[in-house]
């Protein structure tokens, strides 16, 4: 019981340190009224200050392919909610959790990953919430 | 009775040498996780941080660690706890009009740096190093840092506009009150937007209360912005074993997502 308070506890520590960097305006870049579901492959993933980016093609029921970007929380929040910078890797198939560009662009804010070869679900540091 | 001691001392040696086992069995090349030296720690090796708060060789309160704000909140809206707030009648319309348009022109969205107030705010760690004279913040985010001089100077008369104005605290029992004048216009109190004059005056009351607790209280006192001086709570928590990463805004891509 003492364990899972624990754990409890540290996991709410690690959501509060992760969410809350604010670098832009959530609101101003997505749009909390249009979530997106993608399943895809990653192309690139771009581990670096303010945000960290990754690149998926996802394809459609007509087989066509389109490349999507994804913004998550910067890196440090990441590294200490425990991910390192080989945890998501360019060909490794992921469903992603997020909401999308008010641009209209194929771009979205990220906030959860799931790796299909292990179904680890990967927080994705959102920005939302600042 | 002896033996007793024995076995006690035997185990906080061990549960030492685990966590520090556990520490360094985890440490990467930025480390992220190692055992912070002088910290008091429980029998079992965590850090004690409901122990007293340090003291430097001269008896001041030794404010120094690297501290993070638990919650975004105060970040987001620096009177987020309800403190009244008036405001003159143009500092009301920039805020309306900052608020309006999602507060889409917040300096660090451009990579400028967050300021006082703000960082005082900010979730992600500061670093404070205490020095007889100086103490000095260390911020992580945007790869910046702040000067507060304790050494008994004046504020300057007419100082030229900085992006962290200009600190000097001083010691009322074991808090440090600290006096900022000379903020840069371009700055934000917080990230919704509260605007200040040239006028801004921030007082920053930071009290240790124990080894993992920092008390900080802010007043804007900035009459050419704000009707009357309002003032927030809140409270940092340390950061142990530990330290500061690499943050520098190199993958901005804020312009290329927002609508044009």
């Amino acid at each position: 019981m003492r364990t899972r308070f624990a754990v409890v506890v540290g996991l709410v520590w690690l959501l509060a340190a992760v969410t809350a960097s604010a670098h832009h305006s959530f609101a101003a870049e997505f749009d909390d009224k249009k979530p997106v579901k993608l399943t895809g492959t990653i192309t690139k993933v771009e581990w670096a200050n303010p945000h960290v980016w990754f690149y998926l093609d996802v394809k459609d029921e007509t087989g066509k392919v389109t490349n999507w970007g994804m913004e998550m929380g910067g890196p440090n929040g990441l590294l200490r909610a425990g991910w390192t910078r080989n945890s998501m890797k360019a060909g490794d198939v992921v469903t992603v959790d997020g909401f999308r560009a008010r641009s209209g662009k194929n771009l979205g804010n990220a906030t959860a990953v799931i790796l299909a070869s292990t179904g680890q679900r990967l927080f994705a540091a959102s920005s939302q919430g600042q | 009775m002896k033996k007793r001691t024995l076995t006690r001392d035997m185990n906080v040696a061990f549960a030492a040498a685990v966590t520090l086992v556990a520490l360094v069995g985890t440490a990467e090349a930025q480390w992220l996780k190692l055992p912070t030296p002088g910290i008091p720690r429980l029998p079992d090796g965590r850090p004690n941080l409901n122990a007293p708060a340090p003291r430097t060789a001269d008896g001041k309160p030794d404010l120094s660690g690297i501290w993070r704000t638990p919650t975004g909140k105060y970040l987001y809206n620096l009177a987020a706890d309800g403190v009244e707030v008036v405001m003159q009648p143009w500092a009301e319309q920039l805020y309306r009009e900052r608020l309006e348009n999602n507060g889409r022109d917040r300096p660090s969205a451009a990579c400028l740096p967050h300021s006082v107030t703000d960082f005082d705010t900010h979730a992600t760690p500061r670093k404070i190093i205490q020095t007889p004279g100086v103490l000095v913040m260390l911020f992580e985010a945007y790869h910046s840092y702040r000067q507060i001089a304790i050494d008994g100077r004046a504020l300057p008369s007419e100082p030229e506009p900085a992006w962290f104005g200009y600190s000097v605290g001083r010691w009322e029992g074991d808090t440090l009150v600290v006096d900022t004048i000379g903020n840069h216009e371009k700055t934000w109190l917080d990230d919704s937007g509260h605007p200040h004059s040239d006028a801004l005056h921030i007082i920053e009351r930071f009290r240790r209360s124990a080894f993992g607790r920092m008390e900080v209280q802010i007043t804007i006192d900035d009459p050419k912005a704000y009707v009357k001086p309002w003032t927030v709570s809140f409270g940092w928590e340390l950061m142990p074993d530990t330290e500061l990463l690499d943050w520098v805004c190199e993958n901005n891509k804020y312009f290329d997502v927002i609508p044009k």
